[in-house]
């Protein structure tokens, strides 16, 4: 029966070392130890969370980088695009302005001909009317040395006048 | 013949005998029960062997459970061989 | 497998070598009075007492007398060697009264129990203080703890993480202390309970004092810290009207359950190391009943009883360390219970009402 009694010399001594192992390992022994090693684990949780995160963001900024290289590379596509319509269109544009300014010129060459041309002519009639009055002066004036035959002269032009009036008439 | 029996009767201490086969039941029923959980432990490590080490803890825990039980049954038998 | 083989044989061999130094015991023995006395053999070991008996040699019995502190109108103070000079004796219980009126006093004596909690609990100190200095020393962040400290740290975080975190919940810090205290006191006293000399050797985790003082602090634990809602399940749970108003069946149970759940680690953790220390002593007393069967029969049961004994000693270190671990994990499990939060509950009711 005193296996299963309590002895109550123990159960004193018990009590006393007991309370005094709890506290002061609850004071400076356990709290301690399991302290730093939650910090060394909440730290090294931190770092793969850190970790964790970085590599996200390095994902992320790798997917910006290829998207910016794509953009890019569309940019550069759509440049060179409009870099070779813009082209096309100058070249357009230039060989429609030369063609105006050709068309111009040459109306303006053909303009000037034309101008020469006129006076030129005029210059011609001109000259041939000189010429002409000058030869039919000469003429009229070996014919016209008398007065009658200065009569008679104008009585015919004023006839052949009135007649090409009345025809116009 | 029955002389001897009666002696034998007269002389028997029955918490003894009682406290011995007391003992042995509580072996048997330790065994039955924990063999029932050694052998649901390996069909389900044998299902999932990653999942193994902690049905083994579990296993061992409940063992020791189990094994607390008979003892106070192996105690109050120990009380009957010393006492009786 | 050629070198197990061999291995086995030459211990074989060599335990047979004991067979003569048996002879000589047998020889020894027989010319003793009486042979060996089971009962105060076993109950030697295991039971408690006012010297600690080192060993015997010849016959004679080397041990270490112990004071006795005893109050009986004043307080006296003496060597367990010196008892009668004191007028006191020894009943047929091993426990000390007085001469003259043969009542106990009370009897707060060293013994040899004592003395051993003390040793323990000194080395217990030490080696957790030790543990401590190294975290003093260096710093965490930068380097792990090698050796001793390492091996400390690592059955220390195995106790927080698997069985103080699990079981308690949610502020485990609060309860860390007293449970690590509890689980390494009990791991190292059934430790030195399996060492056979000087300083271990003494039964103390299968006295039953020491169980209960320690299921009184898992129960003062539980129920000092208790919430409101852990009482109220006990002093009226949400059970049908008539199991609580005539007579308080379900709160006179939960009563009882309160107090047979301290009870159970008590018997639990005082029965496995009691078992396991008869039992050691039972297979080595095998050796010394054997004796007078004969030098052959003696040899061979002895090899039989040594590697059995064997057995039995890595089977005690396994149930050293499981004791331990049920115990904190039980008072952790209880603890977590005694504080769980009532919302909890009503998400339980609502999922199992759905």
């Amino acid at each position: 029966m005193s296996l299963i009694t309590p002895d109550f010399g123990l159960l004193f001594w018990m009590t006393l070392i007991f309370a005094i192992v709890f506290f002061v390992l609850a004071k400076f022994g356990f709290p301690l130890i399991t302290g730093m090693v939650k910090k060394r684990s909440d730290s090294i949780e931190q770092s793969l969370r850190d970790a964790e995160e970085a590599r996200k963001s390095l994902k992320e900024l790798a997917a910006e980088q290829k998207k910016l290289i794509e953009e890019a590379r569309k940019e550069q596509a759509r440049i060179l695009n409009e870099a070779a319509t813009a082209g096309d269109k100058i070249v357009q544009d230039a060989r429609e302005q030369a063609r105006e300014q050709t068309t111009a010129m040459i109306d303006q060459a053909r303009e000037e001909i034309r101008i020469e041309r006129e006076t030129a002519r005029r210059e011609l009639a001109d000259e041939v009317t000189n010429l002409s009055i000058e030869v039919a002066e000469k003429l009229i004036r070996g014919h016209l040395n008398s007065a009658e035959r200065q009569n008679a002269l104008i009585d015919k032009l004023i006839e052949e006048a009135r007649a090409s009036h009345k025809t116009v008439n | 013949m029955l002389a001897i029996l009666l002696q034998a009767v007269a002389g028997a201490t029955f918490g003894k005998f009682g406290a011995a086969i007391g003992a042995g039941i509580a072996a048997i029923a330790a065994a039955i029960g924990i063999g029932k959980i050694g052998k649901s432990a390996l069909e389900s490590s044998a299902r999932q062997p990653e999942a193994a080490s902690g049905m083994r803890t579990t296993a061992i825990i409940i063992a020791a459970l189990i094994e607390g039980a008979c003892l106070f049954a192996i105690l109050v038998c120990l009380l009957g061989i010393i006492n009786g | 497998m050629h070198r197990i083989r061999s291995f086995i044989l030459w211990f074989a061999a060599a335990l047979l070598l004991l067979a003569p130094a048996t002879a000589a015991a047998a020889g020894h023995e027989a010319s003793e009075p009486g042979e060996l006395d089971m009962k105060s053999y076993i109950f030697g070991h295991i039971g408690d007492a006012y010297d600690w008996h080192i060993t015997t040699v010849n016959g004679h019995h080397i041990s270490i007398p112990l004071p006795c502190i005893v109050i009986d109108d004043g307080l006296h103070v003496f060597l367990s060697s010196r008892m009668e000079e004191n007028g006191y004796t020894l009943n047929e219980d091993g426990k000390l009264v007085n001469a003259a009126t043969g009542k106990r006093p009370v009897d707060i004596s060293i013994t040899k129990n004592v003395c051993s909690l003390i040793i323990s609990s000194i080395l217990l100190v030490v080696l957790i203080l030790l543990t401590a200095r190294w975290y003093r020393r260096h710093d965490v962040m930068k380097e792990a703890p090698k050796g001793f400290a390492g091996l400390m740290e690592m059955l220390i975080s195995m106790v927080t993480n698997d069985i103080i975190k699990e079981g308690v919940g949610k502020d485990y810090e609060k309860y860390a202390p007293y449970l690590l205290t509890a689980f390494f006191f009990i791991f190292l006293n059934n430790l030195l309970g399996i060492v056979p000399f000087f300083p271990g050797g003494a039964n103390l985790t299968g006295n039953i004092a020491v169980t209960l003082f320690l299921a009184v602090c898992t129960f003062l634990a539980v129920n000092l810290f208790g919430n409101k809602h852990y009482y109220k399940d006990i002093f009226w749970p949400e059970v049908p009207a008539w199991l609580k108003v005539p007579l308080p069946l379900m709160p006179l149970i939960e009563i009882i359950g309160m107090f047979t759940k301290p009870f159970s680690l008590m018997v639990r953790l005082f029965a496995n190391i009691l078992a396991g220390h008869i039992m050691l002593l039972g297979v080595v007393a095998v050796i010394f009943l054997t004796a007078k069967l004969g030098p052959a029969l003696n040899g061979s049961m002895s090899v039989i009883a040594v590697l059995f004994g064997v057995f039995m000693d890595i089977l005690e270190l396994l149930v050293a360390f499981i004791q331990a671990y049920v115990f904190t994990m039980l008072s952790s499990v209880f603890i977590g219970l005694s504080r769980q939060e009532p919302a909890h509950e009503h998400e339980q009711l609502e999922t199992t009402n759905n």
